[in-house]
Parts: C-alpha cells; sequence; structure tokens
C-alpha cells in the first residue's frame, strides 16, 4: 500500500506493508539513521520523532499509521554546520557519552522546549521521562536543555528587539 | 550479538508494499464494522498500536488480517450529552490529561491518563486499546470503574452498553464478541462535588507496568460522603471494585472513617500475585498504605 507523509518538510510517497514500522521506513527506505532502534518496544526512546507535533516511539507505528503525517527526525533540526541551539547546547554541555539516545533525547528536548520555553528542572525531567541513557549521562544532558532554554530565551529577545 | 531485524529481507520481496491487500483504514465505523464482521477474531485490531506492537514484536510479518481505526475521527472526541461525558475509543491518554472537561469532570481519570508510560506512549496510546487489552494493569481502569463507567460495544447487528465492572473477566480477557468493537466510553456526570485520589506504584515514575494502582473518588453533600467509587488495579485477575469498601464510607463524614480499618478490609479483598513487580505480601501491604494515602490526600484537598 502507498502513504505520503512529510519529512522533513518533504513531501515522500512511499510503499510500505504494515509490517514495516515507522522506524525502518525512516531508516531503511528514507536514510534517516539518526532515528535509532534500542528496544524496538517504546521503553528506550532513542527511535523518538516528533509525529504531527507530538513526541512519538517510530518503532510503536506501523508505517500505514503514518500517512499523511508530518515527521521531524534530527535530521530535520539542525545540520552539522549550523546546528540547532539544543544542539549546541549538547555539545557544550559535554553531553554526549555514547551518543545512542542522544537524537532521542535531542528532539525530547525541543517538543518541551516548545511547550515550555522556561523549563524547571523537574519539568525538563518529566519532558524527557520517556528517553533512557544507557551511559546514565543524565545530569548534563539535563543541563543541556536548560542551557538551550537560556539560549532559545536570548535569541527569541534579539528578534523581537 | 547480531539481532534479526523485524522486517526480514526476504519478507520484503515475498510481499510488497503494493501488493498488501489485507490492511484496511476504514474511513467510517460502519465500514469497520463490516470488516471486523467479516474477519471477527482473526483481525488484529489496531488503535494506537503501542500494545500491539509490542506484543507482536518481531513477528509483525505474521500478522495476516490488520483493521486500523485510526482514520475514525468520530471516535476522537471528548463532548457532554444526556449529563454524561463521551469519551470516544480513539481519544489518545495526551488528549485525555489535556482535556478540561475530564480535568474538571473526572480529576482521577486525568492524573492516571498522566501517568501512563512516556510522553511517546501517551501520545500513541488510546483509553479504548487500553481498556480492550483489558490488562489488570491498564492504568486508566481503575478509575473507569470508580467513576461508573459504562462501553459501547457496536457491531452489523446493533449495540450494547455494559458496565467497566461486568466488562474484565480475566487478565487480558473481556466480554466482547468477535464482531464488536468498543467505540465510546460513557462516564455519568454529578451534581455534588467530588473529591478523588490516583495513586500508581511502581518501580520508576515513566515508562513502567503498575505493581499496584488505587483510585478513589468520593462524592460530599456538605461533608458527608454520600457516594463513593473505589477500585484497584494489579492486585486481582482483572481492575477490581471494592463495592463492600465503599458502602462503609457512604453516609460519613471523613472525620469518622478509620483510615487504617479501611485499608485493612482493602487488604482482606485482594487477592495480588508473585511476579516480577512484587510478591503477594508485599501488595497487601502497600495495599492499606495505599487506601490511608488516598483518605489523606482527600482529607487535604478538601481541608
Amino acid at each position: 500500500m502507498q502513504i505520503r507523509l512529510t519529512v522533513n518538510g518533504e513531501k515522500r510517497e512511499l510503499e510500505v506493508t504494515p509490517y514495516t514500522r515507522l522506524l525502518d521506513l525512516l531508516r531503511e527506505d528514507l536514510g534517516l539513521t539518526g532515528v535509532k532502534e534500542g528496544c524496538g518496544k517504546g521503553e528506550c526512546g532513542a527511535c523518538t520523532v516528533i509525529m504531527n507535533g507530538e513526541l512519538t516511539a517510530s518503532c510503536l507505528v506501523p508505517a500505514p499509521q503514518a500517512d499523511q503525517a508530518e515527521i521531524l527526525t534530527v535530521e530535520g533540526l539542525g545540520t552539522k554546520d549550523d546546528l540547532h541551539p539544543i544542539q549546541e547546547s549538547f555539545v557544550e554541555a559535554g553531553a554526549v557519552q555514547c551518543g545512542y539516545c542522544i537524537p532521542g533525547m535531542v528532539l525530547a528536548g525541543k517538543k518541551l522546549l516548545d511547550e515550555n520555553p522556561r523549563p524547571t528542572e523537574k519539568e525538563v525531567r518529566y519532558g524527557l521521562s520517556g528517553n533512557i541513557c544507557r551511559c546514565t549521562g543524565y545530569a548534563k544532558i539535563i543541563d543541556a536543555v536548560m542551557m538551550a532554554a537560556d539560549k532559545l530565551a536570548v535569541e527569541g529577545s534579539d528578534s523581537s528587539d | 550479538m547480531i539481532r534479526k531485524s523485524p522486517m526480514k529481507q526476504e519478507d520484503k520481496q515475498t510481499i510488497s508494499g503494493a501488493d498488501f491487500e489485507q490492511y484496511f483504514q476504514p474511513q467510517s465505523l460502519e465500514k469497520a464494522l463490516e470488516i471486523k464482521a467479516e474477519y471477527e477474531d482473526q483481525i488484529e485490531v489496531a488503535a494506537g498500536s503501542t500494545d500491539l506492537l509490542v506484543a507482536n514484536y518481531e513477528r509483525l510479518h505474521e500478522i495476516a488480517n490488520w483493521l486500523d481505526l485510526v482514520k475514525l475521527d468520530d471516535l476522537k472526541k471528548i463532548e457532554v450529552r444526556d449529563n454524561k461525558l463521551h469519551i470516544g475509543a480513539m481519544t489518545t491518554h495526551l488528549q485525555l490529561m489535556n482535556s478540561d472537561l475530564v480535568k474538571e469532570n473526572l480529576a482521577v481519570l486525568a492524573a492516571a491518563a498522566e501517568d501512563v508510560g512516556s510522553p511517546q506512549i501517551r501520545s500513541r496510546g488510546t483509553i479504548g486499546g487500553n481498556i480492550c487489552t483489558s490488562s489488570p494493569a491498564g492504568d486508566l481502569l481503575a478509575p473507569l470503574l470508580s467513576y461508573e463507567a459504562s462501553f459501547k460495544l457496536q457491531s452489523v447487528e446493533g449495540e450494547r452498553i455494559v458496565k467497566a465492572e461486568k466488562f474484565f473477566t480475566g487478565p487480558k480477557r473481556n466480554l466482547m464478541e468477535a464482531d464488536e468493537l468498543l467505540t465510546e466510553i460513557m462516564i455519568p456526570l454529578r451534581e455534588n462535588p467530588r473529591e478523588g485520589a490516583w495513586i500508581k506504584v511502581g518501580r520508576r515514575k515513566a515508562l513502567v507496568i503498575s505493581t499496584l494502582t488505587l483510585s478513589l473518588v468520593l462524592e460530599f453533600e456538605a461533608d458527608k460522603i454520600v457516594k463513593s467509587g473505589l477500585a484497584m488495579g494489579s492486585v486481582a485477575p482483572t481492575p477490581i471494585r471494592l463495592k463492600e469498601v465503599e458502602a462503609m464510607m457512604v453516609g460519613k463524614n471523613l472525620s469518622e472513617l478509620d483510615y487504617k480499618k479501611l485499608g485493612q478490609e482493602v487488604k482482606a479483598r485482594i487477592n495480588p500475585i508473585d511476579d516480577l513487580r512484587g510478591t503477594k505480601e508485599y501488595r497487601e501491604d502497600v495495599a492499606v498504605d495505599l487506601m490511608v494515602r488516598a483518605l489523606n490526600e482527600i482529607e487535604r484537598k478538601r481541608g
């Protein structure tokens, strides 16, 4: 069956089976390997994408359910030469150890800051609660999201000048 | 270790996407019911898919027939009709926890929805899926019992309304017939003020299957409890309503209740098992504490 969806701003039409998961579609058909498979059961958050504006475990979405959806993966957030402020903050805070969880963490951070630009540490923990870091580097990941909130606040005030 | 990919190359070759015909994504409930009537239990119903894809991990390709309800927008509404709150079965946990109607009238259900899984799960998982999976640990189920919810089951033959407390028949079992779909959850609204408590015990705050849950809703006239809804999850083969303990609270003021004794009455009426999330003994002891905590919380909120 054929589905249509928008991935990182680009319209796509793809042939899928129901046992293609959104995760498989993004990684194998579209080559977006920033989407990681950890547990494959929705428990680790490594496969997190933003689907129709909401955090979603792409390993738990049969591709046909993504028909007409709008998907954002970490590749759509920033590029190597032009990092998103959240990505910059992860680098500056030293929040990356093995790195496997980071695309999911970055997207969970983005979703949180979109809704709540000045979160408390507790709110950051809640916003990231669906993402596991098995290096256990949580402290710096939380620092990075708090730092990104500061950066985005400054940018926001700049642009309103 | 190299794990076999759930999407195997050979499957891709035998059935290409274009050839796959047994995936139904109907645009109308009528069509969905016709498909369910035709395939009965030979078809997997997909709502948010958060249980379905976990249960069928690495063998998704073995599912021959799919009935995907995701395009049935009529089942995603929350509205008030006939003094009842009607919640469409395809409403997500995220929609429940953010709905003003739910927060104002069914605070315990909203709180339970907020404790389901993680943000990634709440955005996809549905109330209908939680009910139809019928796990004794389903987080929304104890609150639905407390609020005396009933469920609308539809088939091509017609519809029937089943009370939540009659619906669950065993672990992951319920009384739905093979040709039926759950379409709506109905919860009576009340004139009197209600106060409630929701407590979930698990090893972590997020992404955890409950070790036990307790949902208590009390309805007051002045300070007198005139109605009580008490239910628990993960303490018996199904989520259970504790009607005898409810009756012990009705007609009294909170100040007349012996919280600890009520906790013991709860303990006497549950039937938990030992499993990897907790022992029978642990669950019995904690059940006492949860009842005390719930009553304390309600007392504080009414403070």
